[in-house]
């Protein structure tokens, strides 16, 4: 569904990429894991082409996308994403917030794509909030929202980048929840997050990242239950600790 | 006629509240100069076989006005704009506008813009051939000159705008597909608008005042009225008619930039956001 080969980045002298690989079938989660600094949200914004990579490939259903005979914005149609800091457009309600895209990147017609969102903003449990703004809403309910504008238009795969660090605890759950709920209803996931309960749950593959490089992968037993490097030993007992 | 939650009476648009409010602070100044003119400090039927200057003088400003806020909005929105671009050009020549502008004293401008287009009309034929009225030519083109002024203001005003719109925001919309030109649209546009009224409505209440400078160069304007009138009453000696004109003219000033500024704070109140009314304060 989703692969990589071969990703490098460079921002100025920094080489935030080394060559990253892999793949992802449909209907599977991977869990990214890793200290800041490592290069997981580039490696992610590569993927959906808001950050260029400098080399290598990004293929989605086989076909390399990072091509200029191919417009960003059709790649990034196919590509939710969903952001630590929610990014909610402010001016707009809960409602428009997801009907945004589907009217102006789908041409869907105002009324059905208004219906369309309300469905999706049911699916995420705020069916009520549609008249919201985002200001009026809980961080949890803001990336709530921002899942439903994701989904809105029917991606093939999901990012998310850190979806709950910047969320008070008691929020955490009711995220987690939708991003529980999306996996087992088969939706393709790449989840960049330290919450170690829903990685060892949820994902099929996990990428241990270290300076712009997959340090370890493997299944979330492999990974998490026996570390093979001293690396990935110290990070684990970092974030449990 | 609507009503509120607590099942209050509201005006049917909250424009004409604002224009209620204005008009009571407009009637409050009145009743004060009438009630310094009863006591006998100046004849105010002075004002009443004037009023066709002040009138005539009011009307001109007005037309001043006309042209000087939108030209000047204009330049400052596009320079603005040029000052955020990533291309080196268009950020390179809205620096250099904004800079000059800023720059000069507006009466030093609003001379020279006229001083320079006489010169120029009178140096060049086809010029001199075509253009029949050189002096109002040249208060036109000393109005543009305040109005590029007042320009260089507002792109400063605009730029912090655009800046002001948070980076996530550009890639929230270039996540859900949004072009650039989509995203200038529908997401920077209606943010920046909304961080860069206040700002605005400043910039063209004090555009308004400066209209007053274009009477040094024969504009036939309020200032330049009250100064004629002035002028001619100095000769017989009243203070109090002295007084009483700049009164008048400080009035009609008054009411001009009060509906400007209370419209906008209208319309700044129309496009609130709930919910980020403490953001903005």
């Amino acid at each position: 569904m989703i692969a990589v080969r071969g990703i490098h980045k460079w921002f100025g002298p920094l080489h935030v990429l080394r060559g990253i690989d892999l793949e992802v079938t449909k209907g599977e989660v991977l869990v990214i894991v890793g200290p800041s600094g490592s290069g997981k949200s580039t490696l992610l914004r590569c993927i959906n082409l808001l950050v260029q990579p400098d080399e290598g490939d990004v293929l989605i259903e086989g076909v390399k996308v990072n091509s200029p005979k191919i417009r960003p914005e059709w790649v990034r149609q196919q590509i939710g994403m969903v952001f630590q800091s929610f990014n909610l457009f402010t001016h707009l309600t809960a409602l428009q917030n997801v009907s945004l895209g589907l009217t102006k990147v789908k041409k869907m017609p105002a009324q059905e794509a208004e219906k369309l969102a309300r469905y999706e903003l049911e699916r995420v449990g705020l069916a009520d909030k549609a008249s919201s703004y985002p200001a009026q809403l809980s961080g949890g309910q803001q990336q709530r929202v921002a899942i439903a504008r994701a989904l809105a238009l029917n991606p093939k795969v999901m990012l998310f980048d850190e979806p709950t660090s910047a969320l008070d605890p008691e929020f955490i759950h009711e995220v987690l929840d939708v991003m529980v709920k999306l996996a087992e209803e088969g939706m393709t996931m790449i989840v960049v997050t330290h919450e170690m309960g829903f990685a060892k749950g949820v994902a099929d593959q996990v990428i241990f990242m270290d300076a712009g490089q997959i340090v370890e992968a493997g299944t979330p037993a492999e990974v998490f239950g026996a570390p093979k490097t001293e690396r990935l030993r110290s990070f684990i007992s970092k974030i449990l600790g | 006629m609507t009503n509120d939650k607590r099942g209050r009476i509201l005006l049917p648009w909250p424009f004409v509240r604002r224009i209620v409010i204005t008009a009571g602070i407009g009637v409050t100044v009145l009743a004060i100069v009438y009630f310094l003119g009863t006591l006998g400090l100046y004849d105010l039927g002075f004002v009443r076989r004037n009023s066709s200057a002040f009138l005539h003088g009011a009307e001109y400003t007005l037309s001043l006005i006309a042209i000087v806020i939108p030209v000047g909005f204009v330049a400052g929105f596009s320079f603005g704009w040029g000052r955020t671009s990533h291309r080196w050009l268009p950020r390179s020549v809205s620096t250099a506008y904004v800079e000059f502008f800023r720059s000069m004293p507006p009466l030093v401008l609003i001379v020279f813009a006229g001083l320079i287009t006489i010169l120029v009309v009178a140096k060049n034929p086809f010029l001199a051939a075509r253009i029949e009225d050189v002096g109002g030519f040249a208060i036109l083109m000393s109005l543009v000159a305040l109005s590029l002024h007042s320009g260089s203001y507002q792109a400063e005003i605009i730029r912090a705008g655009i800046n002001s719109v948070p980076a996530g925001q550009h890639d929230a919309a270039a996540a859900i597909g949004l072009t650039r030109g989509q995203t200038v649209r529908y997401v920077v546009l209606p943010q920046m608008f909304r961080i860069s009224l206040p700002a605005l409505g400043n910039e063209f209440a004090s555009v308004i005042k400066d209209t007053s400078l274009l009477s040094v160069i024969g504009a036939v304007d309020l200032t330049f009225q009250g100064k004629n009138l002035a002028s001619l009453t100095a000769l017989q000696g009243d203070i109090g008619d002295l007084t009483l004109i700049w009164l008048v003219v400080a009035f009609i000033y008054l009411v001009m930039t009060l509906f400007v500024s209370r419209t906008l704070q209208g319309i700044e109140r129309r496009y609130r956001v709930p919910g980020l009314e403490a953001a903005q304060l």
